[in-house]
């Protein structure tokens, strides 16, 4: 296996509900490589939120070693994890999660912006993501004026943007028709062809099947973790 | 530190956020409206009062001394006042042979509460004898005619120039010169009408006559009544020499023992200054208590509606932190928000101001006619506009400090979590 990006190991978490405590994530222990497709299934409950939330550096583990790159994500600060975020992982939610006011090209330049990219380059890279996901002609249209399948290729756009060491989907066909859904798995593997890091979220089986390996998550635990020679 | 390229992203955020909550903005707005509203009212009233003193200042005449028994601005107790000896005739006099330094010395007899007769109508006034030197001071400039030669006042001819409140209320139709005015029933040639000097609360400047003073010793007499001396000292460069001399010399002519304090005093026009002090504390006191209030009332405003702009945007807060924005630029989107509203504020504000301004002054000058208003600078000065919106600006930001950084303290999975 190449480079591990991700590198996880006993990570627990653990959240106080009340008097109770409840464990999203009981010793889970995970490598992922460069240039990996893998899918993290699970029903709900089984953690696996809890898990991309935390792989997505959004959340911190209760406790637990995460390495992310080799750097240590338990011990970094708000703006660290803002930092890592923004630069090395490109986020792809059920709900697309857009600017609702702003263009197609606003939205994909946003990550830009946090990173001090100068307007002109953003505006260059904002188009270049856009054609990749062949939506070059609808850079000037704002999320309510585009399909589903248009708004969740502008929120590819926009996690690509930034040349990210990984792509983190949560869902991402969700929400959409089955039409529509699998232009959006063919244009992941497309990415994950073209050098990309892809993780999915999911608990549709057919969805996972377009990944290399699967990830089963039952109760917080790894059930299986299985390569997938369908695909 | 949020980067440019992110401030110039919290600016655009804003301005879009005022816009498509326009009216809620607006609304939001009032309380600073008002309170920029007041501060412009009241700097422009100080400007305002500012340029009415100084008008009647400059006419009365900044490089003048006058030597009294009494203090203008009424310094030290009556009852010594009262104490002192009359200052004669015989010492003002020795005064301007023994003064160097000053331009003229000129020594004045006044009977406060006199009374002037034209025909039937009788109108009181103070009553002033004095010399011809009196001629050649900015207070006796003449509207029509002239002020009395040193002929006329060797010669005691009875000629009285009018101040000209006596002349509007005698003449209201004009023509007062060549005129008979009455003086403790002696007839009196009206030679020159004085301009008008005092503004608003100096309108007793205005309402006296002058005669020559051996005139004023036949309708009065010099019995039982303290000279003024008035020292023209030509420029206000001057006026530390003269005083100083003046002093010495007043002090030798009144045989003031060498420890004894002086047994008169010297008045200028900065004893006015004191009172005017006073006024513009009134009005900056009222004026900046009324504007604190204005002011917490309005941030309270924007206190709140910044409190409901974070809670409606939490989920866009999610999506901005989850593409990596930081608590600073979080932070700075919402206190750019909130800076942004009050400088709308203010800028709604001064066309207000302005127009309350204009109207103000309209009213005064051309329904009232009140000619002292005409000094006053029909518009609001630009320094004022730029310290209104510095202040809206600081107290959008103390107001929206507390609701920016609930937001940028919003924890990611829980914002994008969240749905309306």
């Amino acid at each position: 296996m190449s480079k591990a990006i991700i590198d996880i190991e006993h990570l627990v978490k653990r959240y106080e509900m009340g008097d109770e405590e409840v464990y999203a994530l009981r010793d889970v222990s995970l490598t992922i490589g460069d240039n990996e497709y893998v899918a993290i299934m699970g029903p709900s409950g089984s953690g696996k939120s809890t898990l991309m939330n935390i792989l997505g550096c959004l959340d911190t583990p209760t406790s637990g070693k995460y390495l992310f790159n080799g750097a240590n994500v338990a011990e970094m600060d708000d703006d660290d994890l803002a930092s890592i975020r923004n630069r090395e992982i490109g986020f792809v939610f059920q709900t697309f999660n857009l600017l609702p006011r702003a263009t197609s090209l606003k939205n994909v330049e946003l990550p830009l912006v946090y990173a001090g990219v100068s307007a002109e380059e953003r505006t260059r890279r904002a188009s270049e993501a856009l054609a990749r996901v062949q939506l070059a002609d609808r850079m000037s249209h704002k999320p309510n004026e585009l399909s589903g399948g248009q708004r969740q290729r502008v929120a590819i756009a926009r996690a690509i943007v930034t040349a990210p060491c990984i792509i983190l989907a949560d869902e991402p066909t969700g929400n959409l028709d089955t039409k529509t859904g699998q232009d959006i798995m063919s244009l992941f593997s497309d990415l994950w062809k073209a050098g990309n890091t892809v993780i999915l979220v999911t608990h549709e089986e057919d969805v996972a099947q377009h990944a290399r390996r699967i990830i089963r998550l039952r109760d917080g635990k790894i059930e299986s973790d299985t390569q997938n020679h369908h695909a | 530190m949020p980067r440019l390229s992110e401030l110039q992203e919290s600016f655009r955020i804003a301005v879009d956020s005022l816009r498509v909550n326009l009216l809620r903005s607006i609304l939001t707005t009032a309380g600073i409206v008002v309170g920029v509203v007041l501060v412009v009212l009241m700097g422009w009233t100080i400007g305002g009062l500012n340029a009415v003193w100084e008008q009647t200042i400059s006419i009365i005449g900044k490089d003048m001394l006058y030597m009294d028994k009494w203090d203008w601005a009424g310094g030290g107790n009556w009852r010594e006042l009262e104490a002192r000896k009359d200052i004669t005739l015989n010492q003002a006099e020795m005064l301007k042979l023994r003064m160097e330094s000053a331009q003229f010395v000129i020594p004045m007899a006044r009977k406060w509460g006199g009374s002037v007769v034209k025909g039937n109508t009788s109108l009181s006034c103070s009553i002033t004898g004095t010399t011809s030197d009196y001629g050649f001071t900015s207070a006796a400039a003449t509207l029509d005619g002239r002020f009395f030669t040193t002929t006329e006042e060797h010669s005691a001819e009875r000629v009285v120039v009018i101040g000209h409140g006596v002349y509007t209320s005698l003449w209201p139709d004009g023509n007062a010169v060549d005129a008979i005015l009455k003086i403790n029933r002696v007839p009196f040639r009206v030679i020159g009408v004085l301009q008008k000097q005092g503004f608003l609360f100096m309108d007793f400047i205005d309402n006296q006559v002058f005669i020559p003073l051996k005139a004023f010793r036949a309708a009065h007499g010099f019995y039982d009544r303290s000279f003024d001396v008035a020292l023209k000292c030509g420029s206000e460069a001057m006026l530390d020499v003269v005083r100083t001399e003046a002093i010495g010399h007043m002090r030798a002519i009144r045989n003031v023992a060498p420890d004894a304090p002086n047994d008169f005093s010297i008045n200028e026009t900065k004893a006015f200054d004191e009172q005017t002090k006073n006024i513009r504390l009134g009005i900056w006191v009222v004026g900046i208590g009324l504007t604190l209030l204005a002011f917490v009332v309005g941030s309270i405003g924007i206190m709140n509606i910044m409190y409901v702009s974070v809670t409606e945007r939490t989920k866009e807060i999610g999506i901005r932190k989850a593409i990596g924005a930081r608590r600073s630029s979080i932070l700075a989107q919402f206190l750019i928000e909130s800076a942004l509203l009050c400088a709308a504020g203010a800028l709604i504000a001064f066309p207000i101001a302005q127009a309350i301004v204009a109207g103000a002054r309209f009213t005064a000058v051309d329904v009232l006619e009140q000619d002292w208003a005409r000094v006053i600078s029909p518009f609001i000065p630009l320094d004022l506009l730029v310290i209104a919106v510095t202040v809206s600006v600081i107290v959008g930001l103390l107001a929206g400090f507390m609701p920016a950084l609930r937001a940028s303290r919003l924890d990611p999975v829980d914002a994008l979590r969240y749905e309306q």
